[in-house]
């Protein structure tokens, strides 16, 4: 048990070492350094143009619609590898489930396509 | 040995799954058939209320099944197991698991008739309405029916999703879309919580399916079963927040406030039988040797979650809140039943069905009365209602006395029941306990009906409920009266539906 702990104990000297080496170089260099703010200085870099307009700002959550969509395909494809690395000896059992299990995913892809969230307008 | 030998196809019974294909194939077809056809709302109403009929029915099968079970003798053990505990026993074909489906059925019924001006006034949403309707059971149905963990988390998410997603149909106010939201949030805690427990189980055991570890836990001693007992305690707190136990509660009047009328009744019905079959399952089939230790913790659930529900109940002006605030405090009656252990199965399973029953009419009454797709409820709307809608206001009288646990009422043999379970087990404060928070819970009942009968009425005129209305909650009552009046037959069915 007390071994367990040790190395409890390294991780947690390494971790302050850590805070104390980030503080001590920051501490120093804020002390050592002369401060001179300009509004130039002050602005977000971004690429090196000037930034234009809020950081808050609207974007499009459509794309949410088709990142789920992929996600049906991206489940089918994990379960229908291994299945057909294996098809022939899981037999016709496996068959059935694995029609039954891609019909169901489908199910969800004919309606969304109904419902008509895959136009672009 | 290769992967393929070691996989091999499960063992398939579909009659242990018939009435949840049912309703999942239902489900996907109503939605296609929208899509597709743009049928009428009625008809898409009637298909739902078939699907649900012909899952009732497929339930009927199954408990003629698991009569045939209960005699088979030993040399038909292998025949046994297969049908009893198909899919590798994932699933499991008890008495426990059918009479859960009946009741979970029965509510889904009665919450699509009293919810039916909900789905009129859904209009294109109408068939996500229902097809949500019916997946949630679906969900809460696997959840009474399995003997796995894995397979209960599944369930429960699958009818918790549905919920939430329920809770904010009505997406235009702004009240509905704060109570999926709170619902979500909490409930997504609450799932959490409950598979860190499983997990912790599994690490403590070896084991998720439930009678596998009751088995280990019956050959081994644990000298140091920590986390194990963690585990337990985690998975009944998910429980106790999905059944709105105290301390666990906190959503649920918020919700029952903000989410559209017509659903409502459902929504909190069909969580507290999920929940409940579970939490039967989990406490009494794989850690029946462990009361000693769960008891406690379940009973001290239970105490806070009458005395808070109740007292709190008494202060309420909206009725939604005030129901909420009740249902806290019948979850923690249906607990005292859960503390007896095994022998209280039974009486657990009478309880629930009689009042869900009653929630799901005490909120149709409300929604007939304040409207199937608005939030909120306030006591004035309820002013006078005798003069202005006889018929609701005596149905919602009924049903509150039911609720109240009247004798001549089926509140009253629940209550009874599940108090008596306690005692015997040695319980006798929680059953002082529970038995004060009954006189308190009068108040609050009486207090609505005095309103309706005594006080002069506000003007606001209530709008006839439609037929589907009207007999769902003329059954509830009926159910109310008669179960009380007479309740053995449906004593001796939940009697015989303790889980294997």
């Amino acid at each position: 048990m007390s071994q367990y702990f040790q190395e409890y104990i390294t991780v947690g000297a390494f971790a302050a070492v850590g805070v104390l080496l980030v503080l001590a170089i920051l501490g120093v260099a804020s002390v050592i350094r002369p401060s001179n703010p300009t509004p130039a200085k002050k602005l977000t870099y971004e690429c090196g143009v000037d930034p234009v307009g809020s950081g808050w700002s609207q974007t499009y959550v459509r794309y949410y619609i088709f990142g789920l969509l992929f996600v049906i395909f991206d489940v089918e494809a994990v379960f229908i590898f291994p299945w057909a690395i294996h098809a022939e000896a899981l037999g016709i059992g496996g068959v059935i489930a694995i029609v039954l299990f891609m019909l169901t995913l489908v199910e969800g892809l004919v309606y969304a396509i109904k419902k008509g969230v895959l136009a672009w307008e | 040995m290769t992967f393929a030998q070691v996989l091999t196809p499960p063992s398939v019974g579909w009659i242990a799954i018939a009435p949840e294909i049912v309703l999942g194939v239902g489900a996907a077809l109503i939605l296609l058939f929208d899509v597709q056809y743009k049928p009428k709302r009625t008809h898409l109403g009637l298909a739902t209320a078939a699907i649900v009929a012909t899952a009732f029915a497929f339930a009927i099968v199954q408990y003629d099944r698991v009569q045939t079970l209960s005699q088979a003798t030993a040399d038909q053990a292998a025949d046994f197991v297969a049908t009893a505990f198909p899919f590798d026993a994932m699933i499991v074909l008890d008495a426990n698991a059918v009479f859960g489906r009946f009741a979970m059925l029965l509510v889904t019924g009665l919450g699509l008739a009293a919810g039916w001006r909900l789905f009129e006034r859904l209009g294109a949403r109408a068939a996500e309405g229902l097809a949500l309707m019916l997946l949630s059971a679906t969900g809460f149905m696997f959840m009474a029916s399995s003997t796995h963990l894995m397979m209960v988390f599944l369930g429960l998410e699958v009818g918790s999703i549905a919920l939430y997603v329920l809770a904010g149909i009505t997406r235009e106010r702004t009240e509905s879309d704060e109570a999926a939201i709170k619902y979500f949030l909490l409930g997504s805690v609450a799932s959490a919580v409950f598979i860190y427990g499983v997990a912790l189980t599994y690490a403590g055991s070896g084991s998720m399916n439930l009678l596998e570890i009751q088995g280990v836990l019956a050959r081994n001693i644990f000298t140091r079963p920590a986390v194990l007992l963690i585990g337990i305690a985690l998975m009944v707190v998910g429980m106790g927040f999905k059944v709105s136990a105290a301390p666990f509660h906190s959503w649920a009047p918020d919700v029952y406030q903000g989410a559209p009328g017509g659903i409502v009744g459902y929504m909190a019905a069909a969580a507290k039988i999920g929940g409940f079959a579970a939490l039967i399952r989990i406490l009494f089939t794989a850690f029946p040797d462990f009361i000693s230790t769960w008891g406690p913790l379940v009973a001290g659930i239970a105490a806070l979650s009458m005395l808070l529900g109740s007292t709190v109940a008494l202060v309420q002006d909206d009725i939604r809140r005030m129901l909420g605030y009740s249902g806290v405090a019948h979850a923690g009656f249906i607990l005292t039943g859960v503390v007896a252990g095994g022998a209280g199965t039974g009486e657990v399973w009478f309880y629930l069905g009689v009042y869900t029953v009653q929630l799901v009419g005490a909120f149709g009454v409300v929604a007939a009365v304040t409207g199937a797709a608005t939030s909120g409820a306030g006591i004035d709307a309820f002013r006078g209602l005798s003069k202005r809608a006889p018929f609701l206001a005596a149905t919602f009288t009924v049903l509150l006395l039911g609720m109240a646990g009247l004798p001549l009422t089926s509140g009253f043999v629940a209550k009874f029941g599940v108090f008596t379970e306690a005692w015997q087990a040695g319980y006798e404060w929680l059953v002082i306990v529970a038995v004060l928070a009954s006189v308190i819970a009068f108040f609050f009942y009486l207090r609505v009906i005095v309103a309706m009968y005594m006080e002069e009425p506000v003007d606001e005129a209530v709008a006839p409920p439609g037929i589907s209305v009207r007999a769902s909650l003329a059954l509830a009552s009926l159910i109310t009266i008669v179960i009380g009046i007479v309740p053995g037959p449906l004593l001796s069915l939940a009697g015989e539906a303790s889980p294997l």
